[in-house]
């Protein structure tokens, strides 16, 4: 179970929301301010979040941007005393999993919080594939880097030689040295393994 | 050497003599030819002998075309007031020995009519030569002006038969005329000529004059005068008189000229009397030249009038105008006035459906706050309810209930108080001149001009919502700058990469860091009286025109000192030139 986290900026209602969390069997953690929160939860782990929009300072709609723009894993949740329909499309947009009225009926939360933990590890999941794969690219050298991209481009060995100007040889040298350090046994891997991160 | 050219120049020139005469100028000049001729001989000197109508010989004399003038009394005198002519001699008239009493006027009539005074006259028809005749006519119409009596109206009718004088008693003998007007012994003469019957006419009117032996019906007056032109030279004069003083009855040249001889100037006061009553009188007013006398007057009275008459037609077109444009103004101010009311009670209507809307939104979100405890509370303990628990959880839900009621109706609540804005292309420095002619009145009790840097914004937007927010923003700037001894606002208008830059820097009193934080929520307010609304309004309506609201103090709190405490507050606005679609 990832953490979960509130943010309103009134004492009573993160009190009783926590409460009604509490009876669901989540374990909440409440912030006063959208401040208070970014200085006490790592934006880079998998999380859910429930944000109040109309907050003083930083609102939450300012939060969801800047999570976005951190590239953050966490599901966010958005809850509004008095969200229109303008407000809602804005936040989805933005990337903000669901927009929902307040007060929110538990029974409804639930189903969004099971969405939100699902969403949360997948994006955790596809975070770290994708920083493994950081990790393996930053072991390759330009020179594997180029090979790499040539052979991605379906050429063949006697063609990329030519075009880099170097031995055939040494060209499968080059070859096998990207499939190693990739961890990948044919170019069909390789090209899998690309793609499923760039998309 | 100068008396020689002199007499040189004299001996080239003859000596002009003008002679007035009424008709037949040879014969006048036949009669003065051995006077001329006497001249001549004593003076060495060739003479000129011109005669003239009276018009014509004026006009020379005004000219100065003579040395000399032969001329009756009354002309003599007229020219010596006209021309400064001065009178040297008088001629003295064939048997009269006073030269002062040497012609009057005489009423011929026929004999055994009955005239005994002027009234008798008013059914006469009356003859005589020529208005200008100094005999035949002058003399009798002064002696009728001196009665009060005009000879053009006072006889049945008045006519002029001109020369000879003659002619004039022979209509009075055959009756086309019933009296004549004739110098005086011109009928004495006829009769010692034979020309007319003794005893057919008579001479009435008489009055008595001792040693003059022809009857007159007027006062008797000199005759002939010689003049000298104010030009004519002194010796010369002296000469002319000299040999005139000469002249023998006897002789050829008085014989000729039917005198007796020249005598020094007589006495012409009379004459004066006489030419001062006839100038009285219009009948024989010398209308020239009163004429040219009171030319100049009577231009500048013309022109004085004139100008008068142009000024009062300036001043009543000045008039006219300014009236028309004082009402235009009167007019143009109704309009104003009525406009600027009319924008005040929008203004006003548009604020309260705004603060309507605004105070049940706050209303909600303060209820909405409670609510959402009570129900998030209520609903954790259905969920640590066992499932036996059934009458306790039945109760709960129902309060889950009350609370989504209440909800839904503070929902209602708020959507039924939402204004739906207009949207409409405007112009949006307009809007914010006329919010500043709105509150001109506060711009007056601050003693403040704002600073306005400003350029042609079109955009579309409710104006009537903006207009609230640049109400909003001025009159909170004015409030924060109530106690500030040098106020000033300043507004810029920008246009930068398609948004609306709007910013309002004032030298208030700024706000506090938790102030700022908190500007934009309702029911928040420093003022005594304040509802706290009038910043939330102006974000809610920015955001509806997809723009941004900012406030900031002109000098962060860091660097703020006692002196700079106030520095004043900028509210900046966002707004999107393009209207955005993604809604």
């Amino acid at each position: 179970m990832s953490n979960l986290y509130l943010v309103d900026d009134d004492q009573d209602v993160l009190d009783s929301l926590t409460w009604m969390l509490n009876g669901l069997g989540f374990q909440p953690q409440g912030f006063l301010s959208a401040d208070e929160f970014l200085t006490a939860v790592d934006l880079q782990q998998s999380a859910i979040a429930i944000l109040d929009v109309q907050m003083p300072g930083m609102d939450g709609s300012a939060l969801l941007s800047h999570m976005v723009q951190a590239n953050s894993p966490i599901a966010v949740i958005m809850l509004s005393g008095h969200g229109n329909i303008a407000m809602a499309v804005q936040a989805i947009q933005k990337g903000a999993l669901d927009f929902l009225e307040k007060p929110v009926d538990g029974d409804k939360l639930v189903i969004s919080l099971e969405k939100a933990a699902s969403i949360s590890e997948q994006n955790m999941q596809r975070s770290v594939a994708k920083q493994a794969l950081t990790t393996k690219l930053d072991t390759l050298t330009p020179r594997e880097h180029e090979v790499m991209e040539k052979v991605l481009e379906g050429k063949l060995n006697k063609v990329i030689a030519a075009e880099l100007n170097i031995a055939q040889r040494t060209l499968e040298l080059h070859r096998q040295k990207v499939m190693q350090k990739m961890d990948v046994s044919n170019v069909a891997e390789l090209a899998f393994l690309m793609g499923k991160n760039i998309s | 050497m100068l008396a020689c050219s002199y007499s040189y120049a004299d001996v080239q020139q003859p000596i002009r003599i003008g002679v007035l005469a009424f008709t037949e100028p040879e014969k006048v000049e036949q009669r003065w030819r051995p006077t001329i001729e006497k001249l001549e001989l004593d003076l060495q000197r060739s003479f000129e002998l011109v005669a003239l109508p009276p018009s014509e010989l004026e006009h020379d004399v005004s000219l100065g075309k003579f040395d000399f003038l032969i001329t009756n009394a009354l002309t003599a005198v007229s020219y010596k007031k006209d021309y400064g002519t001065s009178s040297i001699l008088t001629l003295i008239p064939l048997n009269k020995s006073n030269p002062t009493e040497a012609v009057g006027s005489a009423l011929i009539t026929r004999q055994g009519t009955q005239i005994s005074n002027f009234n008798d006259l008013r059914v006469l028809n009356a003859v005589s030569s020529d208005p200008n005749a100094f005999g035949g006519f002058q003399i009798y119409a002064g002696e009728m002006a001196q009665n009060g009596l005009n000879p053009f109206k006072d006889f049945n009718s008045l006519k002029f038969a001109g020369f000879p004088q003659q002619k004039l008693l022979q209509q009075v003998l055959d009756g086309t005329a019933d009296i004549a007007i004739l110098p005086t012994c011109v009928l004495e003469n006829a009769i010692a000529a034979g020309n007319i019957p003794k005893d057919s006419l008579q001479v009435v009117l008489t009055q008595p004059n001792s040693g003059f032996k022809c009857q007159s019906s007027s006062q008797l007056y000199p005759y002939y005068s010689l003049s000298k032109l104010g030009k004519t030279d002194h010796q010369l004069a002296t000469k002319v008189i000299r040999s005139l003083l000469s002249i023998e009855p006897a002789s050829n040249a008085a014989i000729t000229g039917r005198y007796q001889a020249w005598s020094a100037t007589v006495n012409d006061s009379e004459v004066f009397k006489l030419l001062k009553q006839l100038q009285q009188w219009p009948f024989v007013t010398n209308w020239t030249s009163i004429f040219k006398s009171a030319l100049p007057v009577g231009i500048a009275i013309t022109l004085i009038l004139l100008l008068g008459f142009i000024h009062h037609l300036r001043v009543k077109r000045l008039v006219v105008l300014r009236t028309r444009d004082l009402q235009a103004e009167i007019a143009q101010h109704k309009q104003t006035e009525q406009a600027l009311l009319e924008q005040t009670k929008q203004f006003y209507r548009a604020q309260r459906v705004l603060l309507t809307g605004e105070m049940a939104s706050g209303i909600a979100h303060e209820l909405n706050q409670p609510l959402a405890g009570i129900r998030y509370l209520t609903q954790g303990c259905i969920y640590r309810l066992s499932d036996n628990q059934t009458e306790l959880k039945e109760a709960m839900t129902k309060a889950l209930q009350q609370v989504d009621r209440a909800q839904s109706t503070i929902k209602r609540f708020r959507y039924f108080c939402q204004q739906p804005s207009v949207m409409t292309l405007c112009s949006l420095n307009q809007i914010l001149d006329e919010t500043l002619s709105l509150m001109s009145a506060e711009f007056q009790r601050m003693n403040l001009t704002p600073v306005l840097t400003t350029e042609v914004i079109q955009l579309t937007a409710d104006a009537s919502l903006l207009q609230q927010v640049f109400v909003n923003i001025i009159r909170n700037a004015l409030d924060a700058m109530e106690n500030c001894t040098e106020p000033s606002l300043a507004i810029t208008l920008k246009m930068k990469h398609n948004q609306v830059h709007i910013n309002f820097t004032d030298s208030g009193s700024g706000l506090s860091e938790a102030a700022l934080e908190r500007l934009f929520f309702p029911f928040e307010t420093s003022k005594e009286h304040g509802l706290g609304l009038g910043m939330i309004i102006c974000k809610r309506i920015i955001e509806e025109h997809h723009g941004e609201i900012k406030a900031m103090n002109n000098i962060q709190p860091q660097v703020m000192t006692e002196n700079t405490q106030f520095a004043g507050l900028t509210i900046s606005i966002v707004l999107p030139l393009k209207e955005q679609t993604h809604e």
